[in-house]
């Protein structure tokens, strides 16, 4: 949908966006983050042509914008920022309508398109419409500011720090219908923040800057779980992850090779295993793919310990799957009070085990900062 | 008479020069923001220009009125364009100020969303920068008016017309009813202009940025409409009004001339008078010019067609001679060299002589046994002179005097027109350089010191007009010959004081004069 490609901008000399390419998916919203100074709003600014790269080139829908005339392709980017964006001589209805009235569309068209504007984002039309923005709240004007961008029905809307000058409750809401917003709409929304956990809750894409370069550009999951170096990790902040435990995947935690043995072995030999591995259970596969299980109490009784274990399997067992979250792996251990679970993926094959112990190493990390290098 | 009096008595002449000079404010101000908002908006964008064009503001706001005006005569004569356009050039630092800071306060952020959502630039000055620095420029207009209607006063002074007219007027002939009939109007007209834009500025702020609870504004919305629609329609009628007269459009019209002392205006009125009771010539009157040099810059750029000058002036002001005593040799000098210099034809002098002479009063000149200028040359150290700026430093006024009788002023100071008789009389100053036919003296009682070594050039008035203008009215010749014969030095003297100190109108002295002599019916 919109692609940076080699886009450098320099002002007197210095240069604030260095060589940056990367593509924004159609329908994605987005987040560019980064401290401030480090180019994210110039970044955002050449999308709609307020700023022009010193070079390189933006293509939107594989059109070079440079080839757009300024003024269509404005009107046809949604365009928010704080609340200071409303004018303020203007009702909010003169507000929301300033650019299909200057196009000269049908009035009686537009005076409907504001009414559903209006719903869309949550405000009553008959109470609002005639009012001020200075008689609004933080949180109204927003709306408005919103309902203005989608106005001439637009397909990207660019949004620069909108929220960052509200109230922690108000902002919270104004990012929930953002999201809802979003997925109703499928419209692409390139949002500006330096707010990570703003950045973790609304976006589908996270592109991290510094420094006019991209540092790392990828999912939200992926930033908190495998932040590319110290600076986006300290950005990101180590124990963010812990406030978004749904990002946190059975994969991460289990361990990835679980003490198995073939359904073909004797009881014996399954023993052996169990004293010499330490483990009180074992994995029964065969092609990878999960029989069941054994426990140490269970067989410690046979008599004839010559038999093959596949005779004594236990078949009552729960799985997880690798895409489960540490929260559904807490779940299972706690209220069905296992002490393995094995993970498997949708064609049976046994992935990792997740144990008890496993678990309490996982969420101690929150609490003990276990740098990686200092274990080594 | 009181001031009531004087109001009762002339209230359609203060109503119709109120109206003029609302109507004058009204050009001007228009004029100023025709010129300035675009210049504001221009100097909001281009910052290579803010600095040139606000200097020139500056410094055209730092010059004193009185000389912007006189500045203005050389290039466009006397009368209404000279004036309008020194107010203008007055009023239009406030308005490209304020327009210029009313633009630039504006929050950038608001700017930059405008720009954001796709609005032209010509789309964000009309529809977002404009109406937000829309209160700001009218608090710049408000001062421009207000400042408008005070300078448009002065510029009676050349010739403007308006309430200055009365204020002039009364300053020369000390008539304290007069100046305040055209100063209390002025004030009050001051004052509901400041008003009435007050409304303006805030109707046009939007209701969003005014402080205060939103119904209650509207309310008051609804009486500011009023007060402007009342101002508008008032605006309108004052055009309406004095255009309709200006349409009166006579075939045969002169112009006449005079200058802004009691005399001039008189002889002024009596030439007017006289033409239009005699001819069918219709009399375009502009007195009230200031001195020689404005009078006579008008007449060579055509403002006026004629005046009544003194000879003496002639031969020493506008010729640049020195000042000699003989009348005959003045006389032809001044008719020879203003047809081949000025191509202004001088017709027959009249038979009065109005020459300066240095005027004290009798206590002075029975403590100093003071009866020539020979007399008082022996005690001039210890006196302080109060004479007209012209007489100060003219060869035929004070430096010349000083030279022939030897001697030196103690100190000396410059005063216009009547007030030197008030200073005198108040002992401010010792003497004053009185005209002989002046009325004040014999208001004033004062002493006239006899001109022994007969130092002052005949001042012996005579009609000069553009010679294009005699071809065109030959007929005037004679009936201004009659006039010029009639007026004598005792005739000129009675009719000044009928003016200066029984406050009798210059026109109606002027007519009854005349009527009395049977020139006029």
């Amino acid at each position: 949908m919109i692609r940076f490609e080699n886009i450098s901008k320099s002002f007197k000399n210095k240069e604030v966006i260095k060589d940056v390419s990367f593509t924004i998916e159609e329908e994605k919203l987005v987040a560019i983050i980064g401290e401030s100074g480090c180019g994210k709003t110039t970044l955002l600014k050449m999308i709609n042509c307020l700023i022009k790269p010193t070079s390189g080139n933006i293509y939107i829908k594989e059109e070079n914008i440079k080839n757009i005339d300024e003024i269509k392709l404005r009107r046809k980017i949604g365009y928010v920022i704080q609340q200071t964006g409303l004018f303020p001589h203007m009702t909010v209805q003169e507000n929301i309508e300033i650019i299909p009235k200057v196009l000269k569309h049908d009035e009686q068209d537009i005076a409907k398109n504001t009414i559903n504007l209006m719903e869309m984002v949550g405000l009553d039309g008959a109470e609002f419409l005639n009012r001020y923005p200075t008689e609004l709240s933080g949180g109204q004007q927003q709306r408005i500011g919103v309902a203005r961008a989608f106005a001439n029905d637009p397909e990207v809307i660019l949004m620069d720090e909108p929220f960052s000058a509200l109230d922690p409750i108000t902002r919270s809401d104004l990012q929930d219908e953002l999201v809802e917003l979003h997925s109703k709409l499928k419209r692409t929304i390139v949002f500006v923040t330096h707010d990570m956990d703003e950045a973790i809750k609304i976006a589908d894409m996270i592109c991290i800057m510094k420094d006019g370069k991209i540092l790392q550009y990828d999912t939200p999951e992926n930033i908190l779980k495998n932040p590319k170096d110290d600076y986006v990790s300290s950005f990101v902040g180590k124990k963010r992850i812990w406030s978004s435990p749904e990002f946190i995947k059975v994969s991460d935690i289990m361990s990835e090779t679980p003490i198995t043995a073939s359904k073909e072995q004797t009881v014996l030999q399954c023993m052996d295993r169990m004293r010499h591995r330490k483990v009180d259970s074992l994995l029964i596969v065969s092609n990878k793919k999960l029989l069941g299980i054994v426990k140490a109490k269970k067989i410690r009784n046979i008599e004839d310990k010559s038999q093959p274990i596949k005779l004594f399997l236990e078949k009552d067992y729960i799985t997880l799957s690798p895409n489960d979250t540490l929260l559904d792996a807490l779940k299972i251990v706690n209220e069905q009070s296992k002490s393995t679970v094995p993970v498997v993926n949708e064609k049976n094959q046994l992935k990792g085990l997740i144990t008890r112990s496993s678990l309490v190493t996982t969420l101690s990390q929150q609490f003990f900062d276990y740098e990686e290098d200092e274990t080594i | 008479m009181t001031f009531f009096e004087y109001i009762s008595k002339n209230y359609m002449q203060v109503l119709t020069l109120l109206i003029e000079h609302l109507k004058l404010t009204a050009i001007s101000v228009g004029l100023a923001i025709l010129i300035g908002v675009p210049l504001g908006i221009l100097i909001a964008y281009s910052k290579n220009a803010n600095k040139p064009i606000l200097a020139a503001a500056n410094i055209i706001q730092a010059i004193p009125s009185m000389a912007l005006l006189g500045f203005m005569i050389p290039f466009l004569g006397i009368g209404k364009v000279p004036s309008i356009v020194a107010v203008v050039l007055y009023s239009l630092l406030p308005i490209i100020k304020n327009t210029y800071t009313g633009i630039e306060s504006i929050n950038p952020q608001t700017i930059e969303a405008a720009k954001g959502i796709g609005l032209t630039p010509m789309q964000i000055l009309f529809k977002v920068k404009i109406p937000l620095a829309l209160p700001v420029i009218m608090a710049g207009v408000r001062i421009a008016s207000v400042t408008a209607v005070g300078l448009m006063t002065v510029a009676a002074y050349i010739g403007a017309g308006g309430l200055g007219y009365l204020v002039f007027s009364g300053i020369r002939t000390v008539n304290n009813n007069q100046i305040l009939a055209g100063a209390i109007p002025a004030c009050i007209l001051a004052l509901l202009v400041d008003f009435v834009l007050g409304a303006v500025e805030k109707l046009v702020t939007p209701i969003s940025l005014q402080k205060g609870d939103n119904t209650e504004k509207k309310k008051k919305r609804s009486i500011q409409k009023i007060i402007i629609l009342v101002a508008t329609v008032l605006i309108a009628m004052a055009f309406i009004f004095t255009s309709f007269k200006g349409k009166v459009k006579e075939e045969k019209v002169l112009t006449v001339g005079a200058k802004d002392f009691t005399e001039q205006e008189l002889l002024g009125n009596l030439v007017s008078d006289m033409i239009e009771g005699n001819t069918d010539i219709k009399v375009n009157r502009k007195f009230d010019l200031g001195g020689t040099q404005v009078i006579f810059t008008a007449l060579q750029k055509g403002d006026i067609d004629m005046y009544v000058e003194y000879s003496g002036t002639a031969y020493t002001s506008i010729l640049k001679h020195p000042p000699i005593g003989d009348l005959e040799e003045v006389n032809n000098v001044c008719q020879e060299e203003f047809m081949s210099k000025y191509n202004i034809e001088t017709l027959k002098r009249m038979n009065f002589n109005n020459t300066y002479a240095p005027a004290v009063t009798h206590e002075t000149a029975k403590k100093y046994k003071l009866e020539t200028v020979s007399d008082f040359a022996k005690v001039a150290s210890k006196m302080k002179s109060g004479t007209t700026y012209e007489f100060l430093n003219r060869d035929d006024g004070l430096p010349g005097m000083e030279k022939v009788y030897g001697f030196k002023m103690g100190s000396s100071i410059a005063i216009d027109s009547a007030p030197r008789y008030t200073a005198l009389v108040n002992k401010e100053v010792d003497v004053i350089d009185a005209f002989t036919t002046d009325g004040l003296l014999m208001k004033f009682k004062l002493k006239i010191l006899e001109d022994d070594k007969h130092f002052f050039p005949p001042y012996n008035p005579f009609p000069i007009i553009r010679t294009d203008r005699l071809e065109e009215y030959p007929e005037i010749v004679p009936v201004l010959e009659k006039l010029g014969d009639a007026l004598t030095e005792e005739v000129m003297m009675e009719l000044n004081y009928k003016v200066d100190e029984l406050h009798q109108s210059p026109s109606k002295v002027s007519k009854e004069f005349l009527k009395k002599q049977g020139f006029i019916k």
